[in-house]
């Protein structure tokens, strides 16, 4: 309890300047993730999804929507990506974003040429005080470790959640204040056929302020948002406990 | 009204491009007219020699065999009038292409920023000796009185007034008359402008046709002849001349924002906005630079304009390529549109106008087709229903309040996350021809399909007959699936084509996938 309290301390003390104002942690409503992220999503700050392969990109991209929905009520989401991810896996389908709690209305696609554009175009997006969430779409390759550097600064400067969405869980070292790798999982009960809500076997493989662990989660929709999927079992055991990296 | 004359143009031009080498001989131009070679442009010295233009090439040749004869080549010539006419944008926004030899400038109202008509005058012959052209050129109250003192008159200035004194003396074909007309009044003793001038006009014109008397009334006054100038005029326009050239970028913008801000005086006395904004730069050496950047929502404000420009700049560093520098530059709005007043406090904490400035500043950056927003679409078809336009573009209304009335009256199946951008032809097995596929195979992966809703019938656009060329899957109707595989992958699968539709040797129904959900 004590140690709970003195890291909620800790969490206000460190707050980045974009935080000043609204809440610094957007929980996601699945008590065993938001216990593991310190109180949910951080907000200011830099988060890299990763697809756990080509195939699984779409899953990363309804999770990483699902957290932007986190931000973006009343705010405008930017979805930054190369040129070849839009022809490869297809372009964000207006009617479809509103299955995650996004309302197209304040959505805008920017389609890049080479990825140090899209490193500047999403640090552009990230100072603009319109914008509650920006998404930067990148295929392969290693990224900038600078420019990613600039990535989380600038989101600390505003306050919005940005997201760098990988469709190759990557190897090199980040800044990043979470890092997630995502898989498709199965809404299907076997033997049944009757579909659920998506499903996504989501691992957090780094995380600042607490350790890595591995969920289902469920989405159901934009107003329950994700669930723990009860009847499925982890798809990887959870990963050491690292204690030493508890504290933020 | 200014008519400026390049009597040597063609000769001009090839003499600009070559060092001084075969000094002594006497250049010409000649090309085909009609099946014979016929001299086209001839210089000062092969007009001493006596050969004149229109001649033909064999027998300038006999006359004179020591001559530099250069092919024709309209089409370098007609761009060089084009760039000089560009050059003459410094001097008025009016300009017009007299072809082939020949502008047309509207000084009127500009001439003072040189100080007059004459220092313009001597300005603009200074520049013109300098780049190497032999002109002529002549100032008037109309646009055929100038041509007429320029091609066959004293080249001078003339007031208003002057026109019929001016162009009494003047032959016939400083009308612009069509050569056969010049030829018929000449056969019947009418050599000269005041030899029709105070003629019956009745007879004249069943004599001679309309034209006649209407270039006639032109070149005097009596009828209205507008310049039809080469660029479309821009609505606000400032600019500014440099005493010594600038080439920084920073100097470039620090220009811009003081143009802006005086733009921003006459746009606000209006009440307009910018939609597009043109930076024209004027190199010392004669070339043009032109830079432009659109905006998403009528702009007024001078440090936005500023920021776009910074943006443009930014892209084209190297391309802006300032050679000695720029010696003068406007700004020019191309496109206004009323713009409310309340759109114009952006320095307001308003979450709105913080979005479009970033929109534009993005599409300055990245071009206005990258950057987009999703629009909905009065369309039942799927890839229809949904596009994204350029975010500049879009209006208030995108469709999407229309939509949720529409969708929140009719219960239609959920719509994928990603949509292909063009449906990819997979191969597939069903159990029953018109049931969904057991499975497919889709970019070399087999996929077991273990949980399948549909099907949502989509017909084709049949009233569209262009459509069936436009998409892989054609016109035709499509059952569309939404599946799930062993894995948990999640497609939205159609099959375009009905087999109850199908006749003895048409095209199967055949399988696409479309897009994926989340």
């Amino acid at each position: 309890m004590m140690l709970d309290a003195l890291r909620q301390q800790l969490t206000h003390l460190q707050k980045p300047a974009g935080l000043a104002e609204g809440p610094v942690m957007l929980p996601l409503g699945v008590t065993a993730v938001d216990d593991a992220l310190g109180g949910g999503v951080l907000r200011g700050a830099l988060h890299e999804i990763a697809a756990a392969g080509e195939a699984h990109l779409p899953a990363a991209t309804g999770f990483t929507l699902g957290l932007a929905a986190l931000a973006t009520s009343n705010k405008h989401l930017v979805w930054i990506a190369e040129d070849m991810a839009l022809t490869e896996s297809g372009v964000p389908y207006g009617a479809g974003l509103k299955a995650f709690g996004l309302s197209p209305e304040r959505f805008v696609i920017v389609a890049v040429a080479h990825r140090h554009e899209l490193m500047a175009a999403m640090e552009e997006a990230l100072r603009c005080r319109a914008v509650g969430a920006v998404l930067g779409e990148v295929r392969d390759g290693a990224l900038d470790a600078v420019a990613v550097r600039r990535l989380s600064l600038a989101a600390g400067d505003s306050g919005a959640l940005a997201f760098l969405l990988r469709a190759q869980p990557p190897h090199d070292a980040s800044t990043a204040a979470t890092r997630w790798t995502v898989q498709t999982a199965p809404s299907v009960i076997p033997g049944q056929r009757e579909f659920g809500g998506p499903r996504f076997a989501v691992h957090l493989t780094r995380n600042r302020r607490g350790p890595s662990a591995s969920w289902i989660l469920e989405w159901r929709n934009p107003d329950d948002g994700f669930v723990l999927a009860a009847h499925a079992e982890p798809v990887a055991a959870p990963l050491r406990h690292r204690s030493h990296q508890k504290v933020a | 009204m200014l008519s400026l004359w390049l009597p040597r143009f063609a000769t001009d031009r090839i003499r600009r491009l070559r060092e001084a080498t075969q000094e002594g001989l006497p250049l010409v131009v000649a090309g085909k007219r009609g099946n014979a070679d016929v001299l086209i442009a001839i210089d000062d010295a092969a007009e001493q020699l006596g050969l004149s233009a229109g001649m033909a090439l064999a027998q300038a040749r006999a006359m004179h065999p020591a001559l530099d004869v250069v092919p024709e080549d309209a089409h370098a010539d007609d761009e060089l009038l084009e760039a000089i006419a560009d050059w003459c944008l410094r001097y008025t926004p009016l300009v017009a292409c007299d072809a082939p030899d020949g502008l047309l400038l509207d000084i009127s109202g500009c001439a003072h920023l040189y100080g007059g008509e004459r220092e313009l005058v001597a300005d603009l012959g200074r520049r013109l000796t300098q780049a190497g052209f032999a002109y002529r050129l002549a100032i008037a109250g109309t646009i055929g009185a100038a041509w007429a003192a320029a091609h066959d008159g004293r080249p001078d200035a003339y007031a208003n007034g002057e026109e019929r004194d001016l162009l009494a003396p003047l032959p016939l074909g400083a009308l612009r008359l069509p050569p056969p007309v010049v030829a018929s009044l000449g056969r019947v003793g009418l050599k000269t402008i005041g030899d029709i001038i105070d003629l019956p006009r009745s007879p004249l014109t069943a004599r001679f046709g309309g034209e006649l008397l209407r270039q006639l009334d032109r070149a005097l006054g009596r009828e209205h002849e507008p310049l039809t100038p080469r660029l479309p005029v821009a609505p606000y326009v400032a600019e500014k001349r440099f005493h010594e050239p600038i080439a920084r970028e920073e100097d470039v913008l620090g220009t811009v924002e003081k143009l802006a801000a005086r733009l921003a005086t006459a746009l606000e006395r209006r009440g307009d906005g910018a939609r597009r904004i043109e930076l024209t730069l004027f190199r010392t050496d004669g070339a043009l630079r032109r830079i432009a950047a659109g905006t998403a929502r009528p702009l007024r404000d001078a440090a936005d304009m500023r920021a776009l420009f910074a943006e443009r700049l930014a892209t084209l560093a190297d391309e802006l390529d300032p050679g000695f520098g720029f010696d003068m530059a406007r700004l020019s709005v191309l496109i206004a549109e009323p713009a409310p007043a309340e759109q114009i406090g952006m320095g307001s904490a308003n979450d709105a106008g913080e979005m479009v400035r970033l929109i534009d500043r993005l599409s300055a950056r990245l071009g206005a087709q990258r950057v987009r927003c999703a629009v909905a679409q009065d369309s039942h078809i799927p890839e229809i229903a949904a596009i994204t336009l350029p975010a500049q573009m879009t209006v208030k209304d995108d469709g999407w309040a229309a939509y949720n009335r529409h969708r929140s009256a009719v219960e239609l199946a959920p719509r994928p996350l990603r949509l292909l951008s063009r449906p990819e032809p997979v191969e597939a097995i069903a159990e029953v021809p018109d049931g969904p596929p057991l499975r497919f195979k889709w970019r070399r992966a087999l996929h077991d399909i273990v949980a399948a809703e549909g099907p949502e019938r989509i017909e084709g656009a049949w009233w569209q007959e262009e459509n069936i060329e436009a998409s892989p899957a054609g016109n035709r109707a499509r059952d569309y699936f939404r599946v799930e595989d062993k894995s948990g992958h999640r497609f939205w699968l159609f099959r375009a084509g009905l087999y109850r539709d199908l006749v003895p040797g048409g095209t199967p129904p055949s399988w696409f996938v479309h897009g994926m959900f989340g």
